[in-house]
């Protein structure tokens, strides 16, 4: 859906999710950024952009790789001593807002406060969406994203479009 | 039409120019823009607005905010039917229809008013005392009848044709209350720097300083605090909402009504729930005044005092013209000035012996006549009130009067600050509750906190604001807020005792509660204030007996010789006001009343003739309508095609979690009740997990991918729980496993190919891969790729037959969907539902759901032995206890309807032949098909292991449809126990 206070589009979000072990989390992080070759965030919900790359902590030992669209999955030999990495791209999906009316839309959604530091742009939160979890990417001052899983995609598309209506 | 006879001319907060137009029991009336319904209500002269809950009484209007007891009235406009509104609270809008509640065939003469007559067998505890007999089962008879009779209003029953929503709001310092103490806290927190939101249920901002006449330096005061806050943008003024209750993690539940008298809000939601988050809180609540008791208290004009003067000054109504102010305390007193200003003739009874010379002054200024140590005993009249008794020096004179004005002083409105624990605490020098200690994010200003002048609400809300916004880190310089003397004499209460003349005098407007039945409450040993509630109903009215508390109490309190505080108050709990269903569902209704989810192969199902049902939140294919003309027809059919060809089935609702980590297999170990630590690299091993209590928690497959890692499928139902105990389990029980367990369902579409041409069709299919049994053994896993995403298929069995489980990218399953029947074209083969699924897997004797039900244990469902020996696994302990291995505990059998025509039901009781069906059961059937292979229907059943010998017959009886049918006992394996279909 799109008008000129608010646009909605739905799009395939290629992730990759990447653990490191408790006791060897030092290692694991400096192993993972030489291997994407920039640091990682420092605690859950920053975000650090590389390239067509975003890091997303989103867990204290768990971090989201999201892919900008048509970018091919780096290649990430994770050593299984100090973690493990699973695809999830294939599950996901990515809705992405803009416009002047997304905060009083967003917040028939979602429990998130849009002028909070916690969600300034570059911030992630993880939050539900009728009862879904979902992640909250802010991407501008009136644009964020939100990665869904797949299944209940359409339904909370629709939720999103007659909050906005 | 009416005339608004009582209106004044001038004055008041309505707007003259804007006139409105209502019903009232069918009567056409106008009222003005700025009017709630009981303002004009009373401006037109109406006076009879309801009926009592026991006795019918008649009530008039009695308050003017939402601490009505008596004013409830339907809103039955344009097909919306709402129920048990005080008319006081109502903003006046074009259209409304309001009706009268609990009368019938009409307010004015209600038959059921005969109550009144049969009131000395109507006392507390009467229900208790009289249905109870003559045996057990006779409150079931009586039931129906009481049901009926008792309630206010009725809700409709048709479609609400209103839209509601939800939504979330946050705030540094949310404040609570738009009087002078919470307008003042919300100018402080402000300029401080905070982020401020100022709730008020009322359609105006100014609580007590509305009953102000509109032109005083309140008014005044009023307009700048406005201004100020509307021009600040970090101010969100919440008008019209109600804070209903507090939560863990000062969350505020808000219900917003939509501005009426906005013409843009016509199409937006009626009401909106909100869910606000705060950082800290100011509680500015204000008091509600007290009524006083006597007898006949309740009749239809009587008032509270400051009612009578918000009527007067905010809504230009003069409600009376001969008013007696009854009161105990210096505030009515303001009432009884301003109405004689207005032309009222006004009689003061204050039942305090001297009242203050100044007060006296001002009165004999204005010509009111008053009468110390006086107090009214009893009031005649039906629908309105005409003449009072009066008791005092002069004897019992009587005086004449068309309004009574009470006020037993004021009770700080706790209810809110009781919400999460804090208890009220007793302030002798007021004579009320107050809240208890705070914590640290939480505040109180005003009359709440027992101060009752303006000047002094300001300074503390002044205070309360900074601190508030001190504790948010806010901390910029706030000048002192502008002052606002209104003269208040200082409160002298007297806590007056009731007065009884020959009428009943009501403590409880709402639930007719009486000093009488204080006292018989008193007599029959309800001496706690919990008790005196439960017995009496007191407090239990949608007011919450918010004008009734506190007389009760102090009623209990004299009954026992005990102080008040030695009383003690009840607890106050959520809402704070009546909440619609409606709006706590907001747009969780219709489509969105759940989330959907549905499979990558969503879409073909639908374009394919797939009947869908609801398997807990995903939509799967019940049946293919091209398999049959109905379900029963189209799942054998669908059965038949796998038994004797292939079918295709969607099962990407299946759990899917990926566990990796060099501690994986032992992690796997402990959770399943068999082994996983051998399972070879490329091999699937079926496992059953149990709960700590040694009940089965849930059963699938685990495959091993690789040294490090595995692939485990849950059950549809039980995917999310099981994610959840793996990580629970491992953040909690064994932190030390270097384990990561991540839920992959959604990534993955599957599908299941079964039937005897289910190799040929994977060779069809995929005719790159060897799918030979010798490179393709049953529980081996194949791993590949298909269109350049991942493919795995396991050679996994739910039919009984020969059957693989494909999955894939979920980006690409419906075309691999697509590609699998056109390979299967040449072999026949057809998709099938879950109906058929379930069938299957009942011939075969598969536990699913209905035996994997809570209370199951793996000796029940036969699988014991699938933990043989080992210990070290969750549930190991405790599913040994004596009590799981009774010869009488229920354990897993097959049944064999064994009578032509009839057919067994899930849910069918089981009992011996020649026992008589009552009660419980020897056991109960869990599942059910008819089976193509035998002929009849087959079904699983769970039966006490002392009568469940194979062969023996057991009676299976269904009350549901008055079904008895005799039943078999066999295997569960109705279908190839030795398992040869599976490599056929």
């Amino acid at each position: 859906m799109a008008s000129p206070d608010f646009s909605l589009s739905v799009a395939d979000c290629p992730l990759i999710q990447i653990e490191g072990w408790d006791g060897t989390l030092g290692q694991f992080e400096k192993s993972l950024s030489a291997l994407l070759g920039t640091k990682l965030p420092d605690s859950v919900g920053e975000t650090v952009r590389q390239k067509g790359l975003l890091v997303i902590r989103v867990a204290p030992r768990r971090l989201w790789l999201a892919l900008d669209d048509g970018l091919e999955a780096p290649s990430l030999a994770v050593d299984p001593d100090l973690g493990c990495s699973v695809s999830l791209g294939e599950g996901r999906e990515r809705f992405r807002m803009a416009g002047a009316h997304i905060a009083p839309v967003l917040s028939k959604c979602i429990t998130v406060d849009w002028r909070a530091p916690a969600a300034a742009p570059g911030r992630a939160v993880l939050t539900s969406l009728h009862h879904v979890p979902v992640l909250f990417l802010r991407t501008g001052d009136a644009a964020c994203e939100l990665i869904v899983p797949r299944s209940f995609s359409r339904s909370l598309s629709d939720w999103i479009a007659d909050a906005a209506g | 039409m009416n005339s608004n006879h009582k209106r004044l001319s001038i004055g008041g907060r309505i707007d003259r120019e804007q006139p409105v137009e209502f019903t009232f029991d069918g009567r056409s009336l106008i009222g003005y823009r700025g009017d709630t319904l009981a303002s004009a209500l009373l401006a037109n002269g109406v006076t009879l607005v309801g009926r009592s809950f026991k006795y019918h009484r008649p009530r008039g209007i009695f308050s003017a905010g939402p601490e009505e007891p008596n004013a409830l009235v339907t809103l039955a406009t344009a097909g919306r039917r709402q129920p048990n509104l005080p008319a006081t609270t109502l903003e006046l809008e074009d259209g409304l229809v309001a009706e009268s509640q609990n009368r019938w065939p009409s307010l004015a003469f209600d038959v059921q008013s005969i109550n009144g007559l049969l009131a000395p067998f109507l006392s507390a505890g009467f229900y208790y005392k009289t249905f109870m007999g003559p045996t057990r089962r006779a409150w079931m008879f009586y039931e129906h009848f009481i049901r009926k009779a008792a309630g206010l209003g009725r809700a409709g029953s048709g479609h609400d044709p209103d839209r509601y929503d939800i939504s979330h709001a946050f705030a540094d310092v949310a404040i609570w209350g738009g009087g002078p103490a919470g307008l003042s806290a919300a100018c402080a927190a402000a300029t401080a720097g905070a982020r401020v939101a100022l709730i008020e249920q009322d359609f105006l901002l100014g609580g007590q300083l509305l009953a102000e006449q509109s032109d005083s330096a309140a008014a005044a005061w009023l307009r700048q605090a406005e201004a100020e806050l509307e021009s600040s943008e970090t101010v969100t003024l919440m008008k019209r909402t109600t804070a209903f209750g507090i939560y863990d993690g000062n969350v505020i539940g808000l219900v917003e009504q939509r501005d009426p008298s906005n013409p843009q809000l016509a199409g937006e939601a009626r009401q909106t729930f909100t869910m606000l988050r705060a950082r800290s809180i100011v509680l500015a609540t204000g008091a509600i005044e007290r009524p006083m008791v006597f007898s006949n208290n309740d009749r239809p004009g009587v008032m509270l005092a400051s009612a009578a003067r918000s009527y007067l000054n905010r809504f230009a109504v003069l409600p009376g013209k001969k008013i007696i102010v009854a009161t105990s305390n210096d505030g009515a007193w303001r009432a009884a000035f301003d109405l004689a200003d207005a032309g009222a003739e006004v009689i003061v009874a204050d039942v305090r012996a001297a009242p203050s010379t100044a007060l006296a002054a001002e009165a004999g200024r204005l010509g009111v006549v008053v009468r110390a140590a006086t107090r009214i005993v009893d009031l005649n009249g039906g629908h309105a009130v005409r003449r009072a008794t009066l008791n005092g020096p002069d004897g019992q004179p009587e005086a004449a009067c068309d309004l009574v004005c009470v006020s037993g002083g004021w009770s700080p409105t706790v209810h809110l600050t009781s919400h999460l624990g804090v208890k009220p605490q007793y302030r002798d020098d007021i004579g009320g509750f107050v809240p208890g200690a705070f914590p640290a994010d939480r505040f109180g200003a005003g009359s709440m906190m027992g101060t009752y002048s303006t000047a002094g609400a300001i300074e503390d809300g002044h205070r309360a604001g900074i601190a508030a916004a001190w504790f948010c880190g806010k901390s910029m310089p706030v000048p002192a807020p502008s002052k606002l003397d209104l003269g208040e004499t200082a409160t002298a209460l007297l806590r007056e005792a009731p007065s009884i003349g020959r009428g009943k005098a009501f403590v409880d407007f709402q639930m007719d509660v009486t000093t009488g039945d204080i006292e018989l409450a008193h007599r029959e040993g309800y001496e706690s204030v919990e008790h005196l509630k439960r017995y009496t109903t007191l407090g239990m009215g949608t007011d919450q007996g918010k004008t009734s508390n506190f007389a009760a109490l102090a009623s209990m309190a004299a009954l026992r010789n005990a102080t008040i505080p030695e009383t003690g108050a009840t607890t106050f709990r959520p809402p704070y006001t009546p909440v619609a269903i409606g709006a706590l569902a907001g747009c969780a209704i219709g489509h969105h009343f759940k989330p959907i989810r549905r499979t990558p192969m969503h879409d073909w199902h639908m374009a394919n003739g797939a009947e869908m049902i609801e398997v807990g939140l995903w939509m799967r294919p019940f049946f293919y309508r091209q398999s049959g003309r109905d379900s029963n027809e189209a799942y054998i059919a669908e059965m038949r095609s796998v038994r004797q060809a292939a079918g295709l089935m969607d099962i990407s609702t299946l759990g899917k979690i990926d566990v990796q980590g060099p501690d994986a297999a032992i992690f796997l170990d402990r959770i399943y009740a068999n082994g996983f630590a051998k399972l070879p690299v490329g091999r699937a091993r079926y496992g059953v997990m149990l709960r700590d209590d040694g009940i089965v928690f849930d059963d699938g497959t685990t495959t091993r991918l690789a040294e490090n890692r595995f692939f485990m499928t849950t059950s549809t139902a039980k995917a999310a729980d099981v994610l959840s105990r793996l990580e629970f389990l491992l953040d909690t029980a064994w932190p030390d496993l270097r384990v990561a367990v991540t839920s992959v369902s959604d990534e993955w579409a599957a599908m299941s190919v079964a039937g005897p041409k289910s190799r040929a069709i994977l060779s069809a299919a995929f005719p790159v891969l060897d799918v030979s049994d010798a490179a393709f053994a049953h529980m081996g896993l194949l791993e590949s790729e298909w269109q350049g995403r991942a493919l795995r298929i396991l050679r996994l069995s739910y039919s009984g037959e020969r059957a693989y489980e494909i999955y894939v990218g979920a980006t690409a399953g419906e075309q691999l969907w697509s590609r699998l029947l056109e390979a299967g074209r040449p072999f026949d083969l057809k998709p099938y539902g879950v109906e058929a699924l379930g069938a299957l897997r009942v011939e075969k004797g598969h536990v699913a759901g209905p035996e994997i039900d809570g209370r199951t244990t793996l000796d029940d469902l036969g699988l014991g032995r699938m933990a043989g020996k080992r210990t070290g696994f969750v549930g190991d302990v405790l599913r040994r206890r004596p009590a799981f291995q009774a010869p009488d505990r229920q354990r897993l059998v097959g049944l064999e309807c064994i009578e032509e025509g009839k057919r067994l039901r899930g849910g069918a009781i089981l009992f011996l032949p020649g026992e008589k069906p009552y009660g419980h059961g020897r056991g109960r059937v869990t599942s059910v098909t008819f089976s193509p292979e035998r002929g009849h229907y087959v079904g699983l059943a769970l039966l006490a292991g002392d009568v469940a010998s194979e062969g023996s017959e057991v009676v299976a009886v269904y009350p549901m449809k008055a079904e008895t049918v005799r039943a078999r006992i066999a295997s569960p394996v109705f279908l190839d126990p030795q398992g040869e279909r599976l490599h056929g």
